[in-house]
């Protein structure tokens, strides 16, 4: 536990190695960063092995002083980072590995790893903060990271839009954070977790405060998190490569909304106010991205309105309560939707396209890749025994238990939702018989192969670590931790699983019908409601609302502005210089020669200092 | 008593005497002398900072020596009123004089794509960094005007005769500006000078602390201080003040403009600090309120501005405009952690507009332009150059882990404190500024290359030292600040003392 911090350094290390000696290492650049990371990787699990039952670690050192008080920097090791710390090291690792295959032939395939170095480092660096500045400085550099990658493809107009929107509109979010963050220094008197949560206990902070705080923080999570009004920028994030969606934007940076608003979560529940908005913002986002991806033609843009859906899930799940909740779906998620996007980017890298309604019938030519990909399906369908079926079951019930039925409708519904776009996908990318030739296509090698197997074991296995079958094995684990929770979940009405498994195969069903065997038009519902179906297709208008408002009303502010500069201000400057141009040469009218008006000038010159001197009462003191 | 402060100050004299010696056709010749002229300081500099005690409060390294001295009729007793030469350094002018030598230095290597006149050019850059020098190690108001002054002459012709097309104009709109704020600073300080019969800082300091000390009344102080703040307002600038040097950062040469806003500038921030907060903590405590929203309106007006510029020196410029308003920020929350924020985005803004003045120096060069239409894809031809202008650009918006982000931070954490609706309207700047300088460096270095670049004339060697230095230090501010802020702490106490008393 004491070597805890080796766990960020080791992919800092491969970042700087890589930024210095990448060209010359070429294709070797990969195994810096899959051997750095698979060291953080075993470090990682040897911590969380320590935390089972084990105590909290902290340790820390003066960073800067203001005034008396001392910011410290440092690492902190409880149960829930432990367990972030595995879930990052083991995605990043794995994508690590199926990079190596992935983006071979790339010209600039060490800059790649070097950046998935230095974003390893930050999300690393971000779960073992122990006080809040340090966990900003992290977000801060994840958002870079994320930037860099979805940039990757520099020479693409669409990638360079795409970063510059996502460091933007996370950046507003993060304002939110900022701000929240010093309200809560002067507050508390510090920015440690520990302090902070002994202030609030104490209740030396008043309530309004504490709302107003948590509300803050949690619009640094809706940034980071993609929630609804801020979450244009994630779809568009899937211009980057496929293994960082699978990494960054699905996995893990995306989660750190959700990581915050769970290692905080004393400050939520101090404020119900704040609780309300975290579930109603979830609850929104998880059916409002949901009802995006029916319509969605690109299979990347699929599966990220479907992140953005289910981290409105795992919002959901916090805000009512559902501690353990949030934080499984978070893991399981982690799991599915990693492997989601690696078997996307295997089919793509096998037909060179994204369009689904250009694929179909690959089933039998990539024999590895599609039944992993429905393995990733059914667990995030929420299909019986997979891990995404004891999850969402879990935030059901208790969204259910904390008695808001309409959130908990509005969750049912989304999860019908994700069932029936995420068959709708499988079937048109692997049903059916091949819509236009691809040339030839094959399955991916080993190391694409190897890490979407491992995310599929974890994809069905993760589910067991909590079910009110088998023991709450997480719960306990997390209970260790410096959260206190109620325990949660497992007692909750029986009907609430059947409902859940009822509603997954509901929406199997009718995309296998629309889309397997076709009994049914695929357009019989867009065809009787156009005009809803165009709304949902353009995504709610949402870019366009904001670029028509937002983008449009800052520059056309900074160009008013820029006239007034450019005339009003500059006008005076100029005034002002043709005033002293003018006076120069009033003056040096006087210097003609003439003596008389010479000496008149000194005169006059004289009488006004003489009344001055008068008037001022003989010295001006 | 020690003379290295006044070593260090007028060593750049050596420098120039070589180059007087040299004949001016000897390109090569007087580059090199140039750059070893100011490398004798730099190294003086950091011999000098290397022997300043840092716990240690009050002045060191002080030298005093009489110069004028005269009766004064009026008050009839036998009381000499004296100007003595006196010049040493605190916490914060120590690390003054070293960011200026340090820059000093990598703006004379950013000199070597100077086209003519090289030794006439050297000559004024040494003038003018030994007036900057001066400036910071005055210890006397008399011979912080005379310092003063004297970066004005060099600055005047360096614009005038290498800067680009509009150069006269700039020039003289330079000189009339700063020319008025002079004139301002003398009334100034000859009012105090008649009043408090001393122009020495520590003695003047300890006069106006005094209560009811004859001819000293409230009227007095605050017009004075409103005076210091016009006068230095034009130099930091303050908006509206700031036409002349959009102008200056436009047409001066780049490696003028990486010491006129990397240092520069930084002369009216360290007059607000040493002299406005300084003398008249009280006054100054009392115009709080406007120094913070003028310091919003720089901050929001800069960057509003700067994100419809079209050319990459008018969204550096601007850019200059909205940082400086987080020194105003700074000063005006009046605690530990603002006043601190303030100093660090001195020197964290030196640092890094001298970094991407340097880049423009390097772009211009190569392309002949500083246009951003004329820019596209430059990662594809000049990977390093794209690299660190990318970086220099997060160091200016406040990436965590950079220079910008430690002065940001404190600043807002300070005014936070004492006006918490005007700081959150200020924040708001914190995402203009994302959305300026991803503006202009994107469209530099992401999109489709140019076919026309140079592709295989990345930076060379001598190009990449001062990047990397600079970079460098603005990384390891960033990463570490305890190292900086440890030498401002007496000096920020002995300001806070006289805020409290």
């Amino acid at each position: 536990m004491q070597n805890a911090w080796l766990i960020p350094l080791l992919p800092l290390l491969s970042f700087i190695l890589l930024l210095l000696f990448g060209k010359k290492l070429k294709e070797a650049s990969a195994y810096a960063g899959i051997g750095a990371t698979l060291l953080s990787l075993m470090l990682a699990a040897a911590v969380m092995l320590g935390q089972w039952g084990g105590e909290s670690y902290k340790a820390e050192g003066v960073w800067l002083s203001i005034g008396k008080h001392a910011v410290t920097m440092g690492y902190e090791i409880n149960p829930l980072n432990a367990l972030m710390l595995v879930i990052v090291t083991l995605v990043s690792f794995l994508v690590h590995v199926y990079s190596k295959s992935y983006m071979r032939g790339d010209d600039r395939f060490h800059v790649f790893f070097a950046y998935l170095g230095l974003f390893t480092f930050a999300m690393l660096g971000l779960v073992l903060s122990p006080n809040l500045l340090q966990v900003y400085m992290f977000w801060e550099l994840v958002g870079l990271g994320s930037f860099l990658l979805i940039g990757y493809y520099y020479f693409k107009p669409e990638a360079k839009a795409a970063a510059k929107k996502a460091f933007i509109m996370t950046r507003i979010g993060d304002v939110g954070l900022f701000i929240g963050i010093i309200l809560l220094y002067w507050q508390a008197g510090s920015f440690e977790y520990d302090e902070i949560f002994k202030a609030i206990a104490d209740g030396t902070i008043s309530s309004d405060m504490i709302t107003l705080i948590a509300i803050l923080i949690f619009v640094g999570a809706v940034g980071k998190s993609g929630q609804l009004p801020l979450h244009t920028w994630l779809p568009d994030a899937m211009e980057g490569p496929t293994p960082v969606s699978a990494l960054i934007h699905a996995a893990t940076m995306v989660a750190a909304g959700v990581y915050l608003v769970a290692a905080m979560y004393p400050l939520f529940e101090a404020s119900s106010a704040a609780m309300t908005t975290v579930a109603v913002v979830g609850g929104i986002t998880a059916i409002f991205a949901a009802s995006i991806g029916l319509m969605q033609k690109d299979i990347k843009r699929v599966l990220a309105y479907s992140t953005v859906s289910q981290l409105g899930y795992m919002m959901l799940a916090l805000g009512s309560g559902g501690y353990t909740a949030g934080v499984f779906h978070l893991m399981t998620h982690a799991f599915f939707k990693a492997l989601l996007f690696l078997a996307a980017g295997s089919v793509i890298h096998a037909v060179h396209t994204q369009n689904i309604e250009e694929m179909g019938g690959l089933w039998r030519k990539l024999k590895i890749t599609a039944p992993l990909f429905l393995i990733g399906a059914l667990s995030i369908s929420g299909f019986p025994l997979f891990s995404g079926f004891f999850s969402k079951d879990e935030i059901l019930m208790a969204t259910y238990g904390d008695g808001r039925y309409g959130l908990f409708v509005l969750a049912v519904l989304a999860a019908f939702f994700t069932a029936f776009y995420m068959f709708r996908l499988f079937f048109m990318v692997f049903a059916g018989s091949p819509s236009q030739e691809h040339g030839k296509v094959g399955e991916s090698d080993g190391p694409m192969i190897l890490p979407m197997a491992v995310l599929g074991v974890l994809a069905v296995l993760a589910g067991y670590l909590n079910t009110p079958w088998f023991g709450t094995f997480l719960a306990d684990y997390l209970s260790h931790g410096p959260v206190r929770f109620a325990a949660e979940g497992e007692h909750g009405p029986i009907w609430i699983p059947i409902l859940a498994t009822a509603v997954s195969l509901a929406g199997i069903l009718l995309a296998y019908l629309m889309y397997g065997k076709k009994k049914l038009s695929r357009n019989w519902l867009s065809r009787s409601l156009p005009s809803l179906s165009t709304i949902v297709y353009r995504k709610y208008y949402v870019d366009e609302a904001y670029d028509a408002t937002v983008v449009r009303g800052t520059t056309g502010f900074s160009c008013l502005w820029s006239y007034v500069d450019r005339y009003l201000v500059e006008g005076a400057v100029n005034g002002t210089v043709s005033l002293i141009q003018w006076l120069g040469k009033r003056g040096s009218y006087m210097y003609d020669g003439q003596v008389q008006r010479i000496g008149a000038v000194a005169v006059a010159g004289l009488v006004i200092i003489l009344l001055f001197f008068a008037a001022a009462g003989g010295y001006f003191s | 008593m020690s003379h290295l402060i006044s070593i260090l100050v007028f060593s750049p004299l050596a420098g120039i005497l070589a180059l007087s010696l040299l004949s001016s056709k000897n390109e090569r010749a007087l580059k090199l002398a140039g750059l070893l002229g100011a490398l004798l300081p730099m190294l003086i500099a950091v011999i000098a900072a290397a022997s300043f005690e840092r716990s240690a409060s009050g002045i060191q390294l002080a030298e005093q020596v009489n110069w004028i001295s005269y009766k004064m009729l009026k008050t009839g007793d036998a009381a000499y009123f004296s100007i003595r030469y006196e010049v040493g350094a605190n916490g914060l002018s120590i690390v003054l004089m070293l960011l200026t030598a340090v820059i000093s230095v990598l703006a004379a290597v950013g000199s070597w794509t100077v086209k003519r006149d090289w030794k006439s050019y050297f000559i004024f850059f040494l003038i003018l960094e030994l007036g900057m020098l001066g400036v910071f190690a005055a210890q006397n108001l008399f011979l912080f005007f005379i310092f003063f002054e004297i970066t004005l002459i060099p600055m005047f012709f360096l614009i005038g005769r290498w800067g680009y097309a509009d150069r006269e104009k700039a020039a003289y709109s330079f000189l009339i500006y700063n020319g008025i704020g002079s004139a301002i600073l003398l009334i100034v300080f000859v009012a105090l000078f008649m009043r408090a019969g001393t122009l020495n800082y520590g003695e003047l300091a300890k006069i106006l602390s005094t209560n009811g000390y004859p001819g000293l009344g409230s009227t007095f102080r605050m017009s004075v201080l409103i005076a210091l703040l016009v006068a230095f307002g034009i130099k930091l600038p303050i908006v509206p003040l700031h036409t002349w040097m959009l102008r200056v950062h436009v047409q001066a040469p780049p490696s003028i403009v990486m010491i006129h806003s990397g240092i520069l500038l930084k002369i009216g921030a360290y007059g607000l600090f040493t002299f406005g907060i300084g003398f008249f903590p009280a006054e100054f405590k009392q115009l709080a309120v406007w120094i913070a929203v003028l310091g919003v309106i720089n901050l929001l007006f800069g960057a509003f501005l700067a994100i419809v510029q079209t050319d990459l020196k008018k969204v550096l410029a601007y850019s200059s405009v909205s940082h400086m308003g987080i020194v105003l920020i700074g000063f005006a929350a009046m605690n530990e952690a603002g006043l601190k924020g303030a100093i660090f985005q001195l020197i964290s803004h030196g640092l890094i507009s001298a970094l991407l003045f340097f880049l423009i120096g390097v772009l211009y060069e190569r392309t002949g332009s500083s246009d951003l239409k004329d820019y596209s894809g430059l990662a594809g031809a000049m990977p390093v150059t794209a690299g660190v202008l990318l970086a220099g650009g997060l160091a200016s918006l406040g990436l965590p882990g950079m220079s910008g982000f430690i002065s940001e931070f404190l600043a807002f954490l300070g005014l936070f404190k004492v006006m918490p609706v005007i700081a959150a309207v200020g924040t708001l700047g914190i995402v203009l500024t994302a959305v300026y300088v991803l503006r202009a460096v994107l469209s530099v270095t992401f999109g489709p290359t140019r076919e026309s670049y140079p592709v295989g004339r990345d930076m060379t060697a001598r190009e990449k030292i001062p990047a990397f230095v600079l970079l460098g230090l603005v990384l390891v501010i960033g990463i570490y600040p305890g190292m900086l802020s440890e030498p401002l702490h007496t000096v920020l106490d002995t300001i806070l003392l006289g805020l409290r008393g």
